[in-house]
């Protein structure tokens, strides 16, 4: 189990980053994820459960009850470095009309659970996130989910080298996902 | 009835902004433009096994699209006969039965109504199940994996309907042996704007590209032709009739660079030859960018197709897929996946300044004051042609060409004429 020290310092990590992201410091925020990183929230889709009477299955072998679409099929996002890199050079070029003006965010994120990672200098971070947006003149999005995160410790200081975000919503209640969970 | 003719002046092309919020006009398009055309409802792909299904929309009103367990496909409303419970709420999966939640009526996959709790001793038998079933969709055909359905009996079939949009569509549809598959997932999402917006500018708004997009372009400037007018293209717009369009972007060089990864881009040199038996040179050789099928089905080269379901006046809910050549190497589909993701689905890079702009359209157009000035469809009026190798009235690549198609089609459809009388069926 990853020490209280450590838990500590995950969550003043992840405190930061929410700072950053809703004071439109994105380069500041790149810096937080590793070279390697995979960024991902996958579609969700409403499925019956395996108990559901509510039909009566033809084919168990065509069932399929799992919501979370797979990693070979669509997400909202599915990022690298180099694509998160690339939106937020969208974002400084003035033209990227979706965020100009600007969307007004706060981040907050809790229930933080710090768990041991698969490699030594990993953990597996578990947190909840309620994300507020407003923009323009009454424009509100709520975006409320779980982000299981993996921090990696890089020259002494923590990045993320996966982020996946369940946001939990089927048909997302926006027009658009132009800001960043 | 409202008369369309007093909202679209089709001699000088200005149009009404009450056609972007006005519920009169929305109530009028539910009746004779979604519950006339043909809708398109989902890819073979999705429901390739007996008992498959998916959930759909045809308007506004809810549809479940199933393969029976014989192997056809069809499609019905998703409402119990009985109190008018949704039937099926799942998104998808594979059934023999739907059972609905509330009082228990059963309906095969062939929506045929197959069980009634108490049929003997509430019902007295006395309920004939025959004609209980499911509310069929009138009609429901399939082009080349599109499934298609019509709630009007007396529409021309599927193929006359699309009439010569086909021509193109075969460049997306039929350009391999195996034809198309979806990728797994829908990006759904919802806009605060009227459904037309969306539909014109896929349908033929090359226009805005270069000013709505030029973030994205600029970021994306590895893989994308610096020169404007390269991007843009030296094609045309044609509008094959029954209000139908597409863009090409280059009649007649395919190599020009995409939109997406090197690995697009060299997939498209290796089915080269394919593609040329299959289809002929000039398709083979042709580059469109985007279309929209008539009312609400756009697909673009990302590659996509994807449905703006009307949702009131001035909502959508936009459902959108990936589609690949089903013969594709996986690392090809990986890239085509990945490139649609990132560019036009909700958080697409191309996308979001899209809905900034359709939403805002919408909301602006419903000031009284505003509602005096009618907006400008003339672009690149009176340079219409034809040619020899491409079906359909051709109007510069840059012009609102194929939205004056799209809203003469509008007019006659609004008006309540018949099928037989429509004027703006082109052929050529
Ligand atoms: S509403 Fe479906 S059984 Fe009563
Ligand atoms: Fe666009």
């Amino acid at each position: 189990m990853p020490s209280e020290a450590i838990e500590r310092e995950v969550e003043k990590f992840l405190f930061k980053e929410a700072r950053l992201l809703d004071d439109w410091k994105f380069h500041e925020w790149l810096e937080l994820f590793t070279e390697d990183v995979h960024y991902w929230m996958p579609v969700r889709t409403t499925r019956y459960s395996r108990e559901s009477k509510a039909i009566a299955v033809l084919d168990r072998a065509h069932q399929r009850v799992d919501e979370l679409a797979n990693e070979d099929e669509l997400a909202i996002f599915d990022e690298t470095k180099q694509t998160l890199n690339m939106r937020v050079a969208r974002l400084d070029t003035g033209q990227a009309w979706a965020e100009d003006p600007k969307s007004r965010t706060r981040h907050c994120i809790t229930n933080i659970e710090v768990e041991e990672g698969d490699n030594a200098n990993e953990v597996q971070v578990f947190n909840n996130f309620i994300t507020y947006r407003n923009r323009l003149e009454t424009e509100v999005d709520i975006f409320v989910g779980r982000r299981e995160d993996t921090l990696r410790k890089e020259d002494g200081d923590w990045k993320i080298c996966r982020r996946k975000i369940i946001l939990d919503q089927n048909v997302l209640l926006s027009k658009n996902m132009s800001i960043f969970l | 009835m409202l008369d369309p003719r007093d909202l679209v002046d089709t001699d000088n092309w200005l149009i009404s902004r009450k056609l972007f919020f006005d519920r009169e006009v929305y109530e009028q398009e539910l009746e004779n433009i979604f519950a006339r055309c043909w809708l398109y409802l989902g890819h073979e792909s999705q429901i390739a096994n007996p008992g498959d299904f998916i959930s759909a929309y045809m308007g506004e009103d809810p549809v479940l699209v199933v393969r029976d367990s014989r192997g056809k496909v069809g499609a019905f409303l998703n409402t119990c006969r009985h109190r008018g419970m949704r039937v099926c709420r799942a998104d998808a999966g594979n059934a023999a039965a739907f059972t609905c939640t509330y009082h228990g009526w059963t309906y095969g996959n062939d929506g045929k109504l197959v069980g009634v709790p108490g049929y003997k001793e509430y019902y007295y038998e006395e309920l004939d199940m025959e004609q209980w079933g499911l509310v069929p969709v009138a009609q429901v055909e399939s082009y080349k994996g599109l499934i298609f359905g019509t709630f009007d009996a007396s529409a021309p079939p599927l193929r006359e309907y699309l009439g010569d949009i086909t021509f193109y569509l075969d460049k997306i549809l039929d350009r391999c042996e195996g034809g198309t598959e979806i990728i797994g997932g829908v990006h759904k999402w919802t806009m605060p704007c009227n459904w037309k917006f969306p539909s014109e500018n896929f349908l033929g708004d090359s226009y805005h590209f270069t000013v709505t997009h030029i973030s994205a372009m600029k970021a994306q400037s590895s893989n994308m032709p610096s020169n404007i007018a390269a991007v843009r293209g030296q094609g045309f717009s044609t509008s094959p009739g029954n209000g139908h369009g597409i863009m090409i972007d280059w009649p007649n060089d395919a190599s020009r660079p995409i939109l997406g990864p090197p690995l697009m881009q060299q997939y498209n040199a290796d089915i080269a030859e394919e593609m040329e038996q299959r289809l002929g040179p000039e398709r083979a050789n042709m580059r469109y960018s985007a279309g929209n099928v008539f009312p609400n089905v756009s697909f673009h080269v990302s590659p996509s197709i994807r449905i703006w379901h009307p949702r009131g006046p001035d909502k959508i809910e936009i459902w959108s897929w990936c589609i690949v050549d089903k013969a594709a190497p996986p690392e090809v589909k990986e890239a085509m996946r990945i490139n649609y993701l990132r560019t036009f689905s909700a958080a697409g890079t191309f996308e979001q300044d899209d809905g900034e702009n359709w939403s805002q359209c919408t909301e602006s157009s419903r000031g009284i004051i505003a509602q005096r000035y009618n907006l400008n469809y003339s672009l690149g009026q009176h340079q219409e042609r034809t040619s020899e190798e491409f079906p359909g009235q051709i109007g510069p690549r840059v012009s609102e060409h194929n939205q004056r198609y799209f809203y003469g089609r509008w007019v006659d459809l609004m008006a309540g004429t018949s099928w037989a009388e429509i004027t703006n069926t082109i052929t050529k």
